[in-house]
């Protein structure tokens, strides 16, 4: 195979991965940084990262991991360059309340407010049970934790958006 | 059979769980529990499915696909020209080593320590997490090394075995992403050894009668690292 081919070929196959998983990508970076424009860079980052170590994704059943990896870890280089700058949850930027006005339904709405809310060690292995179909073990894998903690955390988040949606409800009531 | 309170765990951390059937078919609350879960759980993932924009691909530079055979291939290190006969030396020297407890044969250590970044990819996470004291002391214990914080924020820390031997792997965080650090009391090196790759570079180092290993990303500046690394080590033998 010459150069140009095996260009050609490379380019082919970074192609078909970006098509089968951007909107996993996007959505990830995007409850990571609770941010959609922060999510747009981060994805971009993370493609160019990609592009350029796509040599090493030797496993094409490996693909759907090894991308939100490069996400996970572009995502936190942008807040380390940003010195760890933290949402401030009742003081949003236009970018960050585009996230939670997303196809509006109060319903939707609420959860959203509620996933948002989430400390970042809740809110992240729920995004990836739920949204990417991780088992815990890949979960645990991914974050560095145990299995127990993994299921800790999945448990404690559910339990926390369950109180919140009651919250709401009960207001919603109480406002009726 | 599971009482409520382990069920609840269970179907709390994964509403698709479909165990306790036994639980269940004495418990209605529980059983009612579960479908409340299931139906948070899809409104869980509704709420998620946010809309996606239009991807916007960016500029892709051009890549050298040339010499790409292998990722073995690709990260194999080469030494720099002028380090070549040194390098050479301490490569026969290691000639022939065997990862323990297993059949896999390395033509040098700095082989050996590349393929062994790859079995641990989950070490080279970004995170501003430091492993615990307790941690650390367990994985460099005081019979092998001292070794104070100066080395910089260390976020992993794990026994390994490198050239048949035992050796603390550690990770610190750099300013380009994470960078490994293996400490090898028993290899003893005259000179430093470059490892260099598409996407990292490093270098194994002489420190007094065994050698450190510092390996990051390709373009993360290791000097400082180097230094703060070797004046933080100190063999306990």
């Amino acid at each position: 195979m010459n150069s140009s081919d095996a260009g050609t070929t490379r380019r082919r196959r970074f192609d078909e991965l970006v098509v089968v998983f951007h909107q996993d990508m996007y959505r990830y970076a995007a409850w990571l940084s609770r941010d959609r424009t922060v999510a747009e860079d981060v994805v971009q980052e993370s493609l160019l990262r990609a592009w350029k170590s796509l040599d090493s994704l030797r496993d094409g059943a490996a693909a759907k991991h090894w991308l939100l990896t490069i996400v996970r870890r572009e995502n936190a280089r942008y807040f380390e360059r940003r010195r760890l700058e933290t949402v401030d949850v009742d003081n949003l930027t236009p970018s960050q309340e585009a996230l939670l006005a997303d196809q509006p339904d109060h319903e939707l709405d609420d959860m959203r407010d509620a996933i948002y809310r989430l400390d970042d060690d809740y809110r992240e292995p729920l995004v990836l049970q739920v949204l990417m179909g991780y088992s815990t073990n890949e979960i645990g894998e991914l974050m560095g934790l145990k299995q127990g903690a993994v299921l800790t955390r999945l448990h404690r988040a559910r339990s926390k958006l369950r109180n919140a949606m009651d919250s709401e409800m009960a207001s919603g009531r109480s406002e009726s | 059979m599971m009482n409520c309170e382990d069920y609840r765990e269970a179907i709390g951390a994964n509403p698709s769980y479909d165990g306790g059937e036994a639980h269940l078919s004495a418990c209605t609350d529980c059983l009612a529990y579960r479908d409340e879960m299931r139906a948070l759980d899809r409104a869980i993932g509704r709420a998620l499915a946010i809309s996606v924009p239009v991807l916007k691909t960016p500029d892709l530079p051009e890549v050298d696909t040339t010499g790409v055979v292998s990722l073995a291939e690709r990260r194999r290190f080469r030494a720099p020209g002028w380090m070549a006969i040194a390098a050479t030396l301490v490569l026969a020297a290691f000639v022939g080593i065997r990862m323990y407890g297993s059949n896999v044969t390395y033509p040098s250590l700095a082989d050996e320590i590349v393929a062994h970044l790859d079995h641990e990819p989950y070490a080279l996470r970004v995170t501003d997490k430091p492993v615990d004291d307790g941690r650390l002391a367990k994985v460099v214990p005081a019979n092998i090394a001292h070794m104070n914080h100066d080395a910089g924020l260390i976020t992993y820390a794990q026994t390994c075995v490198i050239n048949g031997k035992k050796i603390p792997h550690l990770v610190i965080q750099g300013e380009q992403g994470p960078v490994t650090i293996l400490l090898l009391p028993d290899e003893a090196i005259d000179d430093a050894v470059q490892i260099e790759g598409e996407s990292i570079s490093g270098v194994i180092l002489p420190v007094g009668s065994g050698s450190v290993a510092i390996i990051g990303e390709r373009n993360e500046e290791l000097d400082t690292i180097q230094q703060n690394v070797v004046n933080s080590v100190a063999w306990s033998t």
